[in-house]
């Protein structure tokens, strides 16, 4: 297929599926104020700073619960605006200018403006910070206040990804000046930190002083931190806990679905599995055999026998929270006979064995590795399995590129130009590809970013560097009362403004 | 006996120096960076660099060894990276919690076991004593974290008698604190009295061949008094071995019981330290740790002349 007809087709996609992204939150009953939420995180907040600490718990803890940033990702990953309630952009995509809300206070009493706004994105640019990601900022050229409620950022380049960015936890507003919010956290959300028992739980409470009054419903709200999924189970049983956050394994989801007093929600994630492909190294330099291994798997075979059934599978590098996915799995449907004569066609009649590289700490990754050896084994692809430790997996495969496949989930929200940088682990070098994702980041215009995006997804499930497998399932689990929980996760968060517990 | 412990207390303060440092040296050899861990592994290097500037782990090894040494004389452990604050604070904290699991769990460890090995002892071979030998094989089989869970589902589940796991803080709430124990120690208590159990009941079996309880025996001595004054006391020296070796194990190894119970004890985060390459935390948790263990072992060793004044302080 020539240039131009991805284009074609992509546009077509992408308009298609433009219309179809409103997903509504229908929950019969009216909200209930006041009452405490005790929900089970499974991993444990290490810091409480998430501007310069990249654990997802923090964000899951803290995102729109305490601090917001000036948009951010609502249920249905749309940016929406937060702190500014309106914004406008040049025409050169170059000038943001921010309407800011008035009447927001911090948790510390002192009023939310402009100035606010300046301090906190120049703090994470300032490079003595030691953010995880400077590049979100990099970009900026200057910020300017011309009043209280307003702001203008300037940038060196036009940017598509610039207001995903500024929705991101890294990016939150703190008030001017903050002296350490490493032990005390200071944000303008609707709960404000209350106390933090470390190895234990951290809690939020309602701020009296929040914007909207309406909200938030809950009065207090306590994360537990419980590694074991058994533990989290009892408690939630036992009525101790009102919620788990997310099902870490598949498996229980299926009991706790059987218990008529608790329900579990059946969301996706931007976890994206994939089977990566060493693009340098012989064969998987071959299209050819890329395809005949996309073809040779079974993707629900796999979702069964890895997530029980729940989970979506993927064809590109594109969670399906995401408002530009696409649904490319269609293009490599399971055709084993298929897969045996583009194998025969690339030089490789009788097969050929490979290495596959597995991070033994990762349950979804070891379960899918032996699925996929097996499925691969019947077009004649012998597959040794090696496992390693994580520490091992990041040296050797993630920063050296030493393997020919692995199998790993990414899940950074919004992570599709990973296969635009050619020193990546993929070893993926497609100068077409890096050019529709250079566009799609420059494109302030909607629709056409999608459109971009759509034929980028395009390429990636046409030319398959990796074999993409499935987005892995939210899975939170509560008791009924527990009303209007997100069940799609668009980024790692346990937002609960608008969570209320019927009584 | 003064001079003996305080030339137990020198080589204490000598085997805690080795300690340190090779503790010091396996931290820094097993792979991972702690600016990785904590901005990520997409994370600038430029970044990285100040990170690792701030946390001052670009100052050579020698350097840093000695600073945490000469910090460790004033008993500052250092601060730590996650939480920060002062490492000696946050061990004394999970020490509530996980001092009072060990000891509880070893005393009731001891109140089943004692009675229980030496009943099964004078009795040897006859169906009681094969039902005492089952159950602390099933005890000695049955993984911690299945007994716990099994725990929960019947006190806190079924019955909801007892909090399902969590830790109410000693200041806050005595009786709750008492009562977020009593599963853990429960679990914890029953394992280990099982291998004590056994230990009991053949020492006490070794013991009750003895010359001297044939003596005793004859002599028309009560059968309590040669089970307790002569039985028990003659079998305690191995007995008090097992249970130096237990607690030391507990200190840290009760690390599947504070998961199972989500309790905030000393095992757990020094798990969360790894994990987190909380370089300061972690060796002054593992300080601790083997400091404890080795007081443990002197106040068996002082014990053991105590009990039996045959093994002389030497």
């Amino acid at each position: 297929m020539s240039k131009f007809h991805f284009k074609v087709f992509g546009l077509v996609l992408a308009i298609l599926l433009f219309s179809i992204q409103m997903i509504g939150v229908a929950d019969g009953s009216d909200p209930v104020h006041g009452g405490t939420l005790k929900v089970a995180l499974p991993a444990e907040l290490p810091a409480l700073d998430p501007t310069t600490n990249t654990a997802a718990v923090i964000d899951r803890v803290f995102y729109n619960n305490v601090y917001q940033g000036l948009v951010r990702i609502d249920r249905r990953g749309e940016i929406v605006p937060c702190l500014a309630s309106s914004w406008e952009i040049s025409e050169n995509g170059k000038l943001y200018t921010f309407h800011l809300k008035t009447g927001v206070s911090f948790h510390d009493g002192s009023d939310f403006t402009s100035a606010d706004v300046k301090y906190s994105l120049e703090r994470v640019s300032d490079p003595t910070t030691a953010v995880p990601h400077p590049e979100y900022y990099s970009n900026i050229e200057k910020i300017t206040t011309p009043t209280v409620d307003v702001v203008e950022i300037r940038l060196a380049e036009s940017s598509s990804t610039f207001l995903f960015n500024l929705a991101r936890g890294d990016s939150v507003i703190l008030p001017k000046g903050v002296e350490d919010i490493s032990t005390r956290p200071v944000g303008t959300g609707p709960f404000h930190f209350d106390n933090w028992k470390e190895g234990s739980s951290v809690s939020l409470v309602r701020f009296k002083d929040y914007y909207d009054p309406d909200l938030p419903y809950l009065d207090k709200i306590i994360f537990e931190f419980m590694a074991d999924v058994n533990t989290q189970i009892t408690a939630l049983r036992s009525g101790d806990i009102d919620a788990i956050a997310y099902l870490n394994s598949p498996e229980n989801a299926l009991t706790l679905q059987d218990d008529e007093n608790l329900k579990v929600l059946e969301g996706v994630t931007t976890w994206e599995v994939i089977l990566a492909m060493n693009n340098s190294l012989q064969p998987f330099s071959n299209p050819l055999v890329r395809k005949a291994i996309n073809y040779a798997i079974d993707r629900s075979e796999i979702i069964e026998g890895v997530t029980f059934g729940f989970g979506k599978p993927i064809g590109s590098l594109m969670s399906p929270t995401n408002p530009n996915y696409i649904d490319l799995t269609w293009v490599y449907p399971h055709r084993p006979t298929k897969a045996r004569s583009l194998l025969e066609q690339a030089g490789y009649p009788e097969g050929f064995s490979a290495t596959l590289t597995l991070p033994s700490s990762y349950a979804l990754s070891l379960r899918s590795g032996k699925i996929i050896a097996q499925q691969l084994k019947s077009v004649g692809i012998d597959l040794q399995i090696k496992k390693i430790g994580w520490g091992q997996w990041l040296q050797k495969v993630f920063a050296n590129s030493e393997y020919e496949l692995t199998i790993i989930g990414h899940a950074e929200a919004f992570d599709i130009s990973i296969y635009a940088n050619p020193d990546y682990y993929f070893q993926y070098d497609n100068p077409e590809f890096a050019e529709i994702v250079k566009k799609a980041e420059k494109e302030i215009d909607e629709t056409r970013r999608r459109a971009y995006y759509a034929i980028a997804q395009w390429i990636l499930a046409e030319d398959a560097p990796s074999a993409f497998l499935f987005s892995a399932p939210s899975l939170p689990a509560m008791k009924h009362c527990v009303k209007n929980w997100w069940s799609d996760y668009p980024i790692p968060v346990v937002d609960v403004t608008r969570v209320w517990k019927a009584k | 006996m003064i001079g003996y412990i305080a030339r137990k207390l020198i080589e204490l303060f000598l085997t805690l120096l080795v300690v340190s440092l090779i503790i010091f040296v396996v931290i820094r050899i097993i792979p991972g960076d702690p600016a990785q861990i904590i901005l990520g592994v997409n994370a600038d290097p430029e970044s990285l660099g100040l990170l690792r500037h701030k946390l001052g782990l670009d100052k050579p090894l020698s350097v840093q060894y000695g600073n945490w040494l000469a910090g460790l004389f004033r008993f500052d452990f250092g601060e730590s990276v996650s939480y920060h604050r002062p490492v000696s604070m946050l061990i004394l904290s999970r020490l509530s919690v996980t001092l009072p699991l060990t000891f509880f769990a070893v005393f009731l460890a001891l109140f089943l076991a004692l009675p229980l090995g030496i009943f099964a002892a004078t009795r040897r071979n006859k169906g009681a004593d094969l039902g005492v030998i089952a159950l602390s094989q099933i005890g000695m089989s049955i993984p911690a974290f299945w007994l716990g869970i099994l725990m929960l589902m019947l006190f806190s589940v079924k019955f909801n008698l007892l909090p399902a796991g969590g830790f109410t803080e000693w200041a806050v709430n005595p009786l709750g604190a008492i009562k977020s124990l009593i599963l853990p120690v429960l679990t914890l208590g029953l394992i280990q009295s099982a291998a004590l159990t056994r230990m009991t009941r053949a020492s006490a079996l070794d013991v009750l061949t003895a010359n001297y309880i044939r003596m005793a025996r004859s002599k028309g001595l009560d059968e309590r008094m040669v089970l307790f004054k002569h039985v028990l006391s003659n079998s305690l020296v191995s007995i008090v071995t097992l249970v130096g070796l237990q607690v030391g194990q507990m200190l840290a190894g009760a690390v599947v019981i504070e998961t199972v119970f989500h309790l905030p004890g000393l095992g757990r985060m020094l798990i969360l330290a790894v994990q987190q390459r909380d370089l300061q935390l972690v060796q002054g948790i593992v300080l601790v740790l083997v400091g404890a263990i080795i007081i443990i072992n002197f106040l068996v060793d002082v014990t053991y002349s105590a009990l039996d004044p045959r093994i002389r302080l030497g």
